[in-house]
């Protein structure tokens, strides 16, 4: 598998770099040599979230010399249960710039440079070019497929990990030493098959524990020392609190890193996915099929002849429902269908309108002719009809 | 007995806790393991084998004893170790979360 090359050129450390590094330097692993890699180190964390908060604190902490930070978002209340890095009142304030203040705070000598910005095919090879290593801590299919397409393309190493309730998995993806994302996962789920944490929720801690494992492989590959996560997938089970190790191996017919790629440049990702935008609020959707939370007020209060079907989960429904509302979880939707009259109109929704829009499609499939998603969902509503009602 | 491990969301479809066990009559491989599952669990048809084709989806891979098995002959023998229930079967899956 080879030692990797350590990256750029090393610089003096300076007095207060000393005392600040001083249990690193310490280790005879690490040293002044070592630290001296760490501080000529570049590594872009794309995502400043649930993994990219435990591990941008520790990788600036640990002094890696040059930090990007990639995330296009706000900081949101529902994102303090475990996105470390931000704090109760830079709610309302851009991840980036909340990001930058927390590491300079923890780590004033290492240098911070922020993009404030979707990544996307059209950006990606200019965001991590200028690094050496990328780590993805992002929530979404197309995001990591883009990511790892983009480091291939590119020869860098994507420390990869992905979360969702109380499980995890890590690995280093450094064609050609071991496989790529696309040689473990050729495709994408469906939408709508795999739930994001958004919908199906994650314990706080795990993004620690993962993020956590992905900055020891920066570090590790930094310093050259140790045996790297590449070709091998762990897999953390928090409830058993279990881990499990399996190899993985290059794809021979892969695409992108296999013997006759054919994938030679970044592709329309949200077309690969089968997506048309993530769980966003508003997303657009065919608007046949749509109704927006104004117009489902306004004939509640006509006092029109429909149903609401709730698609969500029952600790979702917990939280705050629509009041005469069916529930009955995308999930189960297909076997339980024979509870729902196909004669009847129902105006279906979830959280956020994605899960809803795959309901929709599912009963149109089943004969129902009148079926209408609600656009953004019961979030939505609670926006812009019923603000007393709670957001999560 | 043989040991299932179940990606998260499949196990909240198939509404389990923790790994299945199955029982197989005959040579315990991947086509008897997993058809044993969906006859237990028809909800999960279609989730990691295609309806038609029962090959592998895409975004799902097979494991035993460390190894992968993804592209293993889905008659091939299992390790001792899985047949035994001693080490499971892993179904994992692809997930995005972070
Ligand atoms: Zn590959």
């Amino acid at each position: 598998m080879g030692t990797p090359t350590p990256f750029g050129s090393a610089t003096e450390l300076s007095a207060s770099e000393i005392a600040r590094y001083s249990r690193h330097l310490l280790i005879p692993e690490v040293a002044t040599e070592g630290q001296k890699r760490l501080k000529a180190a570049k590594v872009l964390v794309i995502g400043a979230g649930g993994l990219g908060s435990p591990l941008g604190l520790y990788l600036a902490a640990a002094g890696v010399g040059q930090l990007g930070i990639v995330d296009f978002d706000v900081v949101e209340f529902s994102n303090l249960q475990r996105q470390v890095l931000h704090t109760t009142p830079d709610v309302g304030r851009r991840k980036t710039e909340s990001a930058a203040a927390h590491l300079r705070a923890i780590n004033p000598e290492i240098q911070i440079t922020t993009y404030d910005t979707r990544i996307s095919s059209a950006n990606a090879m200019e965001l991590i070019r200028p690094y050496d290593i990328v780590i993805d801590g992002t929530d979404n299919f197309p995001t990591r497929y883009l990511v790892n397409d983009a480091c291939v393309l590119l020869g860098k190493s994507n420390i990869y990990g992905s979360i969702y309730r109380f499980e995890g998995q890590v690995s280093v993806f450094a064609p050609p030493a071991g496989p790529c994302y696309r040689c473990l996962f050729a495709e994408p789920p469906p939408p709508g098959m795999v739930p994001s944490c958004a919908e199906g929720g994650v314990l706080g801690i795990l993004p620690g524990v993962i993020g956590c494992m992905q900055a020891t492989e920066a570090v590790k590959l930094i310093l050259g020392i140790g045996e790297p996560l590449i070709g091998r997938l762990l897999l953390y089970d928090a409830l058993e609190m279990k881990f499990r190790e399996v190899r993985i191996q290059r794809d021979p017919q892969c695409p992108l890193c296999g013997e006759q790629p054919t994938l030679r440049e970044l592709i329309d990702y949200e077309q690969f996915c089968g997506v048309r935008g993530q769980e966003a609020p508003g997303a657009p959707f065919e608007s046949d099929f749509e109704i927006s939370v104004e117009e489902v007020k306004a004939r509640m209060d006509r006092g029109d002849d429909f149903d609401i079907l709730d698609v969500r989960n029952p600790e979702e429904w917990q939280i705050c429902r629509l009041g005469s509302a069916k529930l009955v979880p995308l999930g189960e939707l297909q076997e339980r269908m024979r509870e729902l009259d196909p004669a009847r109109e129902w105006v279906v929704h979830c959280r956020s309108g994605a899960r809803s829009a795959k309901a929709v499609e599912l009963l149109r499939q089943a004969g129902f002719v009148n079926v209408k998603n609600v656009r953004g969902g019961i979030s939505e509503w609670a926006s812009k009809i019923d603000p007393s009602m709670p957001k999560y | 007995m043989i040991r299932v491990a179940l990606p998260v969301h499949l196990r909240t479809l198939a509404r389990v806790s923790g790994d299945v066990t199955l029982d197989i009559d005959g040579p315990v491989t991947q086509r008897s393991v997993l058809d044993a599952l969906e006859a237990r669990y028809p909800m999960l048809r279609g989730t990691i084998r295609d309806h038609v084709t029962h090959k592998r989806r895409a975004f799902i891979r097979f494991f035993a004893c460390e190894q992968d098995l993804s592209n293993e002959s889905p008659d091939a023998p299992l390790p001792d170790a899985v047949a035994k229930g001693a080490e499971p079967y892993l179904i994992v899956g692809a997930m995005a979360g972070g």
